[in-house]
């Protein structure tokens, strides 16, 4: 479904990414974990089509497009989502017109007429109670004045409404508390189907211990060095990532 | 030559067919007028308050004046806000306690175009709210520009809410493409002791269109006046609003609105001049400048010796879409008095990248998310309009005119 190859990067002139390889298969769930500034959220901004960051080497098929080669909007039609580790506050666009407009245009891709009113409201309703999104929530601003919990659980809301095929979770569980996490942690899962592959970007065990990944990488300094099961993640958890370091770096 | 030649030749050698169809009243005033452009001639840019517009190229051309006398077409308009309706309101001069007020708050000698149109005006619409007289509908006038030859129209509006009185204008100017026409208009504006006045003048014309409006406001105690200028489509557009607070206990809200592309200009200046204790002022004008479009803000406060508990807050906000796209803005607070609270500032922007990233993930296209930002941005001031219907229409032809200028062949 998703196939990385190579893959090199640059934001400025400084090079982030250093040839990453990487397979997704459907209905797979792989964590990304790493050191601070190993390039974690620059490879889920670089698939998403970010403008700040350039490819310079390799590239990225996606169900067998050349995903580097669409526009950011153009991604996600294709079933491309990013969870935004900071999701963005846009005063004066109301989640309503937000979300109808970003159902919209994906419809017209796939060339279907534009969702009706009432269809559309209905949709909303169906889907904010998956994440336990508050009616008050949705008919305001786009993540305006809402907590950190609050913005976290309508990156899910959206990725309801917009049923992706690849979810990229970046670092999802930061700021949440524990009750929050569960709640955006379900909601995922009661989302996915048996074919939605993740990409979950995290420090911590206990979102991996909800969303169960198929397999772990562990990112350092732009390439992935080690890729293991459930059971690396853990052991990161335990012992941290030195040890990698020394291993496969030999530093 | 200048400019001002022209409209002084007109005036002494069409005079007396000026003067046949109009008042006596408006005569009157005429000699003065024509000796103050005289002496002060068209301002030009080195004159603070103009210079953010070129008045001597938007005169220079030559332009028709029709001296017929002009009877309003029709009252129900099609275009009409609320078309179900029926105006109440007299719109004649039939109120000679209102015609006592006119020329009373402007000074030809201070202002050249209230000079020119003073010397050759035609006639005056009076809009007339007797003592507790609350209309209950707004009075809207609809004027459409269309001619076959350059046109200049002179226009004058006097407004008067006597003490207690409620009333709502809306004016709406229109304009037929492909065609010449430069506008003066001067508007005054007398609210009462504790009367209540909205006046709303929107401006939806075209791009050879220039237009110089001049509002001469006095509200007097306990009274209230809201004035909103918003330009959705127009050439050299020049809105000069000149507010008096001169009772105790005054308020006035000045909106603004303009949506600029092409090579449009719009340059609006204002001036509240706060003279009585415990007034308010709130001023809110926002700009989304777009293409090669220039936009131009100046807003004078004047806390004058002894407007103790002056409250008053300025602020000018704007979008600059493109490099070539221009924004000049200049708040002005000048404070005499103590115990006032007072703030006034402004803001020059782009469209919030992140923003815009954040809507593209989502699947929004760069044009609907451009249009969603800029309308977002535009409607935090038509929020603040009171009349509820005109603010749901305002925000329908905002973002009618965002879509469009985003697909129309002038502004690509």
């Amino acid at each position: 479904m998703l196939e990385i190859k190579n893959l090199h990067a640059t934001v400025g002139d400084k090079e982030i990414l250093k040839g990453i390889d990487l397979v997704i298969r459907p209905g797979e769930i792989h964590a990304l974990m790493g050191t601070n500034g190993a390039g974690k959220s620059t490879l889920s901004n670089v698939l998403v089509g970010h403008p700040a960051y350039t490819v310079t080497e390799g590239s990225v098929t996606f169900h067998g497009k050349d995903l580097l080669a669409l526009s950011p909007d153009e991604r996600s039609h294709e079933g491309l989502f990013l969870s935004f580790q900071q999701p963005v506050e846009i005063p004066g666009v109301s989640m309503v017109n937000f979300m109808r407009a970003a159902v919209n245009a994906k419809r017209k891709y796939q060339g279907l007429d534009p969702m009706d009113a009432g269809a559309f409201l209905k949709l909303m309703r169906e889907k904010r109670k998956i994440v336990e999104l508050d009616n008050k929530l949705t008919s305001r601003s786009v993540n305006e004045g809402f907590s950190g919990g609050e913005k976290k659980r309508n990156e899910i809301f959206q990725m309801a409404m917009l049923e992706p095929s690849m979810c990229i979770l970046d670092e999802t569980d930061s700021g949440l508390d524990v009750d929050a996490l569960r709640i955006v942690a379900e909601g995922f899962n009661k989302l996915r189907k048996p074919e939605t592959s993740a990409i979950v970007i995290t420090h911590y065990q206990r979102l991996l211990d909800y969303l169960k990944p198929d397999v772990v990488h562990v990112l350092i300094d732009g390439r992935i060095v080690k890729t293991g099961g459930p059971e690396l993640a853990a052991e990161i958890e335990a012992r941290g990532f030195d040890w990698i370091k020394k291993e496969e770096l030999g530093q | 030559m200048k400019a001002v030649r022209q409209y002084l030749d007109f005036f002494r050698s069409e005079r007396q067919r000026l003067e046949a169809g109009s008042l006596p009243l408006l005569n009157a005033q005429r000699e003065a007028a024509a000796a103050a452009l005289e002496r002060l001639q068209f301002p030009s840019q080195k004159v603070e308050r103009y210079k953010y517009t070129d008045v001597e190229a938007a005169f220079a051309p030559n332009y028709g004046i029709e001296l017929t006398p002009q009877k309003p077409a029709d009252t129900t308009e099609k275009h009409s806000l609320e078309p179900e309706k029926h105006s109440p309101a007299t719109v004649s001069p039939s109120h000679p306690e209102a015609l006592s007020h006119y020329a009373t708050l402007t000074d030809v000698n201070a202002d050249a175009i209230t000079a020119l149109n003073t010397m050759l005006v035609q006639d005056v619409t009076v809009i007339y709210a007797a003592p507790g007289e609350r209309k209950e509908h707004p009075v809207q006038i609809t004027r459409t520009l269309q001619a076959t030859a350059p046109l200049m129209q002179n226009r004058r509006l006097l407004i008067v809410a006597e003490a207690g009185a409620e009333l709502t204008v809306i004016l709406t100017d229109k304009a037929v493409a492909g065609q010449d026409f430069l506008t003066t208009q001067v508007t005054e504006v007398f609210v009462g002791e504790g009367a209540h006045v909205e006046l709303y003048d929107i401006e939806d014309t075209q791009e050879r269109c220039h237009r110089f409006h001049q509002v001469f406001a006095q509200v007097t105690a306990g009274g209230h006046l809201t004035h909103g200028v918003f330009t959705l489509a127009g050439g050299v557009s020049r809105n000069q609003t000149d507010i008096r607070l001169t009772g105790e206990g005054a308020a006035v809200q000045l909106l603004g609105c303009a949506v600029l592309g092409g090579t449009q200009h719009a340059d609006n200046n204002t001036l509240i001049d706060h003279l009585a204790p415990g007034c308010t002022s709130r001023e809110l004008y926002k700009y989304v400048v777009d293409q090669q479009a220039t936009g131009a803000f100046a807003g004078r406060v004047l806390v004058r010796e002894g407007a103790v508990q002056t409250d008053s807050v300025e602020r000018n906000a704007n979008l600059v879409c493109t490099s070539q796209a221009r924004m000049w803005t200049q708040p002005m607070l000048e404070i005499y008095a103590d115990d006032v609270k007072c703030s006034h500032g402004s803001t020059v922007g782009q469209l919030n990248d992140d923003a815009l990233f954040y809507m593209r993930q989502r699947g929004i296209s760069e044009t609907e998310a451009r249009t969603l930002l800029k309308q977002a941005f535009a409607s935090e001031v038509l929020n603040e309009i009171p009349h509820e219907a005109l603010r749901q229409r305002l925000h329908v032809l905002v973002e009618k005119r965002f879509r469009s200028c985003e697909n129309c062949q002038l502004c690509k």
